[in-house]
Parts: C-alpha cells; sequence; structure tokens
C-alpha cells in the first residue's frame, strides 16, 4: 500500500494518481472474489466510479487504497449476487467476446487456490488477499473490510482454516480417484 | 504443507504466481462516469414508477369522470349516443316553438327554462341515486362492524354485504342469513 503518497481529497489530478497507483491491486484483490477477469475488471471500474463520487467526502486520517479497497469489496460482494442471479444472461453476453489473454486466464482458471478462494465468503476471501499478497497491516485489513481490527485476526485464522480444508479437500479427490 | 507457517509461505507464493500476471498487465483508462447519469435516473427507476403512478391515477380519475357523465346522461336521455341527447333538446325547443305558435302567444324563454330545469332535476336527482347507493354501501359496511360488537355474530356481515351490493335499502334481517335477533335491527336503527 502506498502509505507516503499524500493525496488532496477532491483533486482530479491526485485521484488519478490513486488511480494509477492502487488498480493493479484492486484487480487483484477482486480477481480472487469474482468468477473471471473480465468480472473483477467490470467490477474495479465500477469501485473507482464510485470513489470518485464520494472522493470529496475521504478524509486522509485512513489510507487511501484501504479505503478504496472497501468500496471495491462492496461492489464485489453486490457483483457477485448480480453474477448468482444473472449466471446465464452472463454467459450470453460472454459468448463471441474475445476471450482474454490465454496465459492470465489459463493460470486464473486451473489454479485450485482461485477456486477455492471463490468458495469462501468473500470477506475472508479478501483477507486472505490483502494480508498474504498485498501485506496489509491488521488496522488496513480493518479499514478495507469495515470490521473492528480486533475482529480481523480471528477473521483471518478461520479464513486460513478453511482455505486450509478446502485445498486438502482438493488434493486428496484426486488421490482417491486414481 | 506441514504447519501452519508452511500453509502461509505456501498461500503466498501461489497468490504472487496467480496475481502477479494479472498486477503487471497494463491499466486501462478509468471510466469516467457511470452509466446512464441524470436522464437515467429521471427516467428509470424509481422516479418512472412514481410518474407512471400519477398517470395511472390521472388517467383513471378522467376515464371515471367522463364515465359517470355519460352513465347520467344515458340514464336520462335512455341513449349511448351524445348526438342523440342534442337531439333531444332541439326537438324539445321545436315543441315549446310550436305550442307557443299555436296558443298565439310570444316568448319561448319560459317554455325553454321550464324544459331545461326539468332536465337538469332528472339529471341531478340521477347524480344523488347513484351517490346513495355508494354511501349506503359504505355506511352499512361501518354498522356491520357495530352490529358485530354488541353479540350478532358473523351473519350481520355476511347479511348486510348482500342487500347493500344489490342497492336495496337495508331492513334488518330480512336478507341475513346469520342474524335474527335484536342486534341485526339496532345495527340499522342506529
Amino acid at each position: 500500500m502506498e502509505r507516503v503518497a499524500e493525496y488532496q481529497p477532491g483533486s482530479a489530478a491526485d485521484f488519478e494518481r490513486l488511480y494509477r497507483n492502487s488498480y493493479r491491486r484492486i484487480l487483484g484483490t477482486l480477481v480472487t472474489m469474482l468468477r473471471d477477469r473480465a468480472a473483477a475488471e467490470d467490477c474495479t471500474q465500477d469501485a473507482f466510479e464510485r470513489a470518485f463520487k464520494a472522493w470529496k467526502s475521504w478524509r486522509p486520517d485512513a489510507p487511501a487504497e484501504a479505503w478504496l479497497h472497501r468500496i471495491a469489496i462492496n461492489v464485489a460482494i453486490n457483483g457477485q449476487r448480480r453474477e448468482r442471479l444473472q449466471e446465464a444472461g452472463a454467459l450470453v453476453l460472454r459468448l463471441g467476446r474475445p476471450s482474454p489473454p490465454a496465459d492470465v486466464a489459463a493460470v486464473a482458471e486451473r489454479s485450485e487456490l482461485l477456486n477455492a478462494l471463490r468458495k469462501l465468503p468473500p470477506k475472508q476471501a479478501a483477507a486472505i488477499v490483502l494480508r498474504h499478497f498485498h501485506g496489509y497491516s491488521n488496522r488496513e485489513i480493518a479499514i478495507s473490510l469495515g470490521v473492528p481490527e480486533r475482529t480481523v485476526a480471528s477473521r483471518l485464522a478461520a479464513a486460513r482454516g478453511r482455505l486450509q480444508r478446502l485445498l486438502e479437500g482438493t488434493r486428496a479427490a484426486p488421490k482417491k480417484n486414481g | 504443507m506441514n504447519g501452519p507457517g508452511d500453509f502461509e509461505r505456501e498461500l503466498e507464493q501461489e497468490l504472487h504466481r496467480i496475481l502477479d500476471p494479472i498486477a503487471a498487465a497494463p491499466i486501462p483508462l478509468r471510466r469516467a462516469r457511470l452509466s446512464g447519469g441524470i436522464m437515467k435516473r429521471l427516467v428509470g427507476g424509481a422516479g418512472a414508477a412514481i410518474g407512471l403512478k400519477v398517470l395511472t391515477g390521472f388517467a383513471v380519475a378522467a376515464f371515471a369522470a367522463v364515465a359517470a357523465g355519460a352513465a347520467t346522461e344515458v340514464a336520462v336521455t335512455g341513449s349511448l349516443n351524445p348526438a342523440d341527447w342534442g337531439q333531444q333538446v332541439t326537438q324539445t325547443v321545436q315543441t315549446c316553438k310550436d305550442t307557443l305558435r299555436a296558443s298565439g302567444t310570444r316568448g319561448i324563454g319560459p317554455c325553454v327554462s321550464a324544459i331545461a330545469k326539468q332536465h337538469g332535476e332528472q339529471v341531478s336527482d340521477s347524480h344523488q341515486a347513484s351517490k346513495a347507493r355508494e354511501n349506503s354501501g359504505k355506511d352499512n359496511g361501518k354498522g356491520d362492524g357495530k352490529g358485530h360488537d354488541k353479540g350478532n355474530g358473523s351473519g350481520n356481515s355476511i347479511g348486510n354485504g348482500n342487500g347493500n351490493g344489490n342497492g336495496h335499502k337495508p331492513s334488518g334481517s330480512g336478507s341475513n342469513p346469520g342474524s335474527s335477533q335484536s342486534g341485526s335491527s339496532m345495527l340499522f336503527v342506529a
């Protein structure tokens, strides 16, 4: 997380800088929560639109990227709900679109970890990514998830335990079959 | 994957393997504004729903007013055709003229005035009759509740409902299959 950068609430230039600095990390988080990269990109853009609307009211006492993450995670949770409701419609819309770059998509779709993360409650998946990929502190995770800081550790422990069980289950299944 | 530390290390490595290529992708241009904008908000969503309700309300009210006027005119003239209503007035005026000519008197005004007054009273009576039907329905609806409280049982509501629906004057327990006690007549007296 960019701790040094100073952003001025309401400044369009600063928001553009924040966008460039944090776009990839926000996208990285949302990829683990949503169906695929296209959905994650869409939600990321949506999150930045919402953040821009609220940019004037952002208070610099919280890290800007954690604040952005909070918006993005909420957008992703709503996106997940929409996905479940419009699964068939989304499939039709995707037909005929150019497929995303093969390397990223292939890695993402094949990954057991990603599949397991997507089975976790969205905020647990986000907590795992924020800690183990972005290296956020408990305070930053607390801001991002909109929960008290003291809840973060227990939530992370629960998420790790569940993830470990899910992954062990996936790895045990082929052995049984084989 | 032996201990928690190993799992966390493996988790981090795997996350980097998956997400680093995504993080290396070029950053697209930021979407400028929410799709739709002000017009969408005005035309769609709650605004449209409320607007539609208001329009429907006006349309229903206008239709009801026209229908009530036409029904009254039909009741008085006995015809559905508005041209017939005008024709009836023309005929009446002609009759006045003929009568006056035959009697050799002048001044068609009082004759036409008398007929117009008569027509007005007919229309007014028709209005009042239809209002009375509506009001009696409402009043009896209220009365049912009182009667029930006074121990008349559920028969009241059934009986009175039938009577009012047919436009009859409520007449005690006559149309009431469920009550023959004094509670029913008390209800109508009140």
